[in-house]
């Protein structure tokens, strides 16, 4: 029984934390152009494929930190392009939902790409992963590494969006885009870095992850639910509420997957989204916004 | 119209021959691909009533599809019955799943809805692994088509008479669907909840209907996909299957009749046909395609090629002045002591913000009372109290003696409390005329004959005029005349001179005092005209800070020293 609720609640929180990474990458953009990334799934797969291929250094050395700095920076470079081609139409558009198209059709892209290089299997992380022991139980490093990941990105972030320039004027695009384009804001170039920002901390998630993932064409879809889903219980933009639902909904679909089975973490996923929406639409850190008329 | 016809006859064109002459040619290959594409043909229409007609956005089309899918084949092989009954099992099926849609859909919008219905289409698949005991799995269900087909008349079996005939169904409807009331209210709903309330449509209710309809009819297209393939099995019916139909609708062109089969035939029939050879390739190919529409013609392929071809046509420039809106004569009623609508402590906070501070308002019958204050002193906050937008956070309103604190916008209209907004809510997708038209659709309350004359001219102006020619000050009068077309007895008009002409306000006031005079109408005008608004109230409320500071005869509110440090009132009042 202690060892159901060690097992469930370590691992709970480990996939959790990697659910929160993926809230606060989504929020981050959503807060500088309220655009979800739909292909934000398909870029932590990446992140993860990285990881696989470098699993020849060891889980946690430096050269392995290395691999997982070197990810971030390429994944961020890869996001701020997607960042180009989702922001295109809307410059000329009257079409503001252009970007749910262009960022499902890249996460498309990449998972059909993903699946003519890679096949249609998961990516297996071949080199040696280091555990640490929970109640005579061997739990896989990564388990650890991505709550303090969670936790370093969510400080990383808060700072960079209070104490810097750039990140005041970000943040400044989440209160209003209109009054930050006539303060003389570059508000395009801004957006752009948001999606760099959300690429490095969705790339070294998914760096760190590789081990304990499923990397496979299909899967992204399935992890940018997670994050929608966290995102939504912690009210959509709110990097708080992201931190505080990552654990839950990770504990929730763990304990799902321990009594039921693997293939009902979806169902959960998609039972606390609907009940969220039903009861609170704003999240438990989501502010009420008055209606407009 | 035209267009809208013209796009009709092509896609009828084009099913017809593509549905019948593989038969007639005996090619059994191409028979089968084209009985797929339109079925799939069918569920894109549906899904572009969703998405354009009704404005919700569903990722989830294709596990609607596969629910009826599996229910006919159960339906067939466990209880034995003709396929025609397994069409109506199935569509009662996907009906009930589309409730799962439709739920959601009253609370939420948008991109939410798109996620949920996303991971329900995510969790399909596993859902019948699952239910192994009824869907056998992985291994699926076979179910041999039997006599549906064979050959019936030269060749023609009635597999494909079926799936033309649907697909036929689909393209025929959609169009009626348009040119109808229910179709122009469910426009309406979609596209501006807040406005549909004004004309009584629950737009919640409205949307959830448009969910479980569209849901039955694309199962009961997914019934016919057991005979035409011979079996069902959960990989058929993969997330991929939701994102062909949301993306055929898209690359096809949103909104246009044609759009569903050019969609289809580009993003399934070409990679399926013509690159069988390079099946891996098909989903890089969904995406490609996707991407590269959204950047180069965002309007889609038909909705591209329109506009070349009706760019030579320079659009006819529609008018519409205030002085042309036709006056109903007033209705008679048995009267009713009291104001038309009491306001007594009326209070609103937005957390730390009171917009509203302890109103009491009166609004007496047959009157123009005129509001007026600074920006931000709680005038617009008074309308969305009193139709119901914002419910008051202490105090209470009365309409005809009526507490409707717990009313819903809707339910306010139906008491004949009609309408405007600051910015106009003027539907682009309709014409010029049908903007007017819903309003007299709604029928708030029965409404005396408006004389036919004048409204006859406007309707054959304005019936065949896109509603974009429109100048924007122009706009605020179709919103005007269709508050006044529900029957609404009380008009809220939100600043409806702004952005006219001199001369256009002239006319405007004309109006109102006509709807007053001849009508008998009561309004409250929401106006920055201060000249405009001393001309022609009864009454003068002035509100600053959510309080109001005085009330009172136009020339007593102007001489109050109160109202004089607020604004310049006009010297000749």
């Amino acid at each position: 029984m202690l060892e159901e609720l060690a097992f469930v609640s370590v691992r709970g929180l480990g996939l959790g934390a990697l659910f929160a990474l993926l809230a606060l990458s989504l929020n981050v953009i959503y807060q500088a152009t309220h655009i979800l990334n739909f292909a934000q799934g398909s870029m932590l797969v990446l992140g993860g494929l990285a990881g696989v291929m470098l699993s020849g250094h060891d889980y946690g050395t430096p050269i392995w930190f290395a691999g997982m700095l070197g990810t971030g920076l390429v994944m961020a470079a890869v996001m701020a392009v997607q960042g180009v081609i989702t922001l295109w139409p809307l410059r000329h558009s009257t079409e503001q939902q252009s970007w749910l198209i262009t960022t499902l059709a890249v996460s498309i892209i990449i998972s059909a790409v993903l699946l003519l290089t890679q096949g249609p299997w998961s990516s297996e992380f071949i080199g040696e992963v280091p555990s640490f022991p929970v109640l005579d139980m061997r739990t896989p490093l990564p388990y650890l590494v991505l709550p303090l990941m969670a936790v370093f990105w969510f400080v990383a972030l808060r700072l960079f969006l209070r104490r810097s320039l750039q990140g005041l004027a970000l943040s400044a695009l989440s209160q209003d885009l209109d009054a930050a384009a006539a303060a003389g804001l570059h508000v395009r170039r801004l957006q752009i870095a948001a999606f760099a920002i959300s690429g490095l901390i969705t790339g070294t998630a998914g760096y760190a992850a590789a081990p304990i993932i499923s990397i496979s064409a299909e899967s992204g879809i399935r992890y940018v639910i997670s994050g929608f889903v966290v995102a939504v219980v912690g009210g959509m933009g709110s990097m708080a509420g992201a931190i505080v639902a990552g654990p839950l909904v990770g504990i929730l679909a763990m304990i799902a997957t321990y009594r039921f089975g693997g293939q009902y973490q979806g169902f959960v996923s998609l039972i606390v989204l609907a009940g969220m929406l039903f009861l609170k639409p704003n999240g438990l850190f989501g502010f009420t916004a008055a209606r407009r008329v | 119209m035209r267009a809208e016809n013209l796009q009709a006859g092509a896609a009828l064109a084009l099913i017809l021959a593509t549905g019948l002459i593989p038969d007639l040619a005996g090619s059994d290959y191409w028979s089968y691909s084209f009985q797929f594409a339109n079925l799939l043909i069918v569920a894109a229409v549906l899904q572009s009533v969703l998405m354009h007609d009704a404005d919700q956005i569903s990722f989830g089309q294709g596990a609607i599809f596969g629910v009826g899918a599996y229910v006919s084949a159960l339906a067939m092989t466990k209880l034995g019955l003709p396929l025609p009954l397994a069409v109506i099992c199935a569509a009662a099926g996907a009906g009930l799943a589309g409730l799962l849609y439709a739920i959601p859909a009253l609370r939420v919008q948008g991109y939410y809805l798109g996620f949920v219905t996303l991971s329900l289409a995510a969790v399909f698949p596993e859902l019948l692994f699952a239910m192994d005991a009824y869907t056998n799995g992985i291994n699926g269900i076979s179910t041999p088509a039997g006599a549906w087909k064979q050959p019936l008349l030269l060749g023609l079996s009635p597999l494909s008479l079926f799936t033309t005939a649907l697909a036929c169904a689909a393209i025929v409807g959609h169009v009626l669907l348009r040119r109808s009331v229910v179709g122009r209210k469910i426009r309406v709903a979609g596209a501006s909840p807040e406005s549909a309330q004004t004309l009584g449509i629950r737009p919640g209710l409205v949307r959830s209907a448009v969910f479980v309809v569209t849901s039955a009819c694309t199962g009961a297209a997914g019934a016919l996909y057991p005979p035409i393939v011979g079996f069902v099995s959960p990989a058929a019916f993969h997330l991929e299957l939701s994102i062909l139909l949301f993306l055929a609708v898209v690359v096809g062109g949103r909104g246009q009749i044609l759009g569903p089969v050019a969609g289809i035939y580009l993003l399934y029939l070409l990679p399926n046909v013509l690159l069988v050879d390079l099946i891996d390739y098909r989903l890089l190919a969904y995406g490609l395609v996707a991407l590269g529409v959204m950047l180069l013609m965002p309007d889609g392929l038909v909705g591209t090629v329109g506009q070349w071809l009706s760019k030579r046509r320079v659009a006819a420039v529609a008018h519409l002045s205030p002085d042309e809106l036709p006056i109903p004569p007033a209705a008679r009623r048995a009267d009713i002591a009291g104001p038309e609508i009491s306001i007594r402590g009326g209070t609103k906070t937005f957390g730390a913000v009171v917009a509203l501070d302890q109103v009491d308002l009166d609004i007496e019958r047959g009157a123009i009372i005129g509001l007026v204050g600074a920006n931000g002193s709680g005038k617009t906050s008074l309308i969305n109290a009193i139709t119901g937008f914002n419910k008051l956070s202490g105090g209470s309103i009365a309409i005809r003696g009526r507490a409707t604190d717990r009313m819903s916008p809707a339910g306010i209209a139906r008491l004949g409390i009609g309408r405007t907004f600051q910015t106009p809510r003027i539907f682009d997708h309709l014409t010029a005329w049908e903007n007017i038209q819903i309003g007299a659709e709604a029928r708030l309350r029965p409404l005396a004959a408006i004389p036919e004359g004048p409204l006859a001219r406007l309707r054959d102006r304005l019936a065949g005029s896109d509603v974009r020619t429109i100048p924007h000050g122009q706009r605020r009068s179709i919103e005007v005349l269709r508050a006044v077309l529900t029957g609404a007895e009380v008009l809220l008009l939100d600043e409806p001179a702004a952005g006219l002409s001199p001369e256009e306000r002239q006319q405007l006031a004309t109006l109102l005092l006509r709807l007053r005079d001849e009508a008998g109408k009561t309004i409250l005008l929401v106006e920055h005209d201060l000249d405009l608004v001393w001309r022609i109230a009864d009454r003068i409320v002035v509100m600053e800070r959510g309080r109001i500071v005085a009330q009172g005869a136009p020339a007593d509110v102007a001489d109050d020293p109160a109202v004089r440090q607020l604004f310049a009132v006009p010297a000749h009042a």
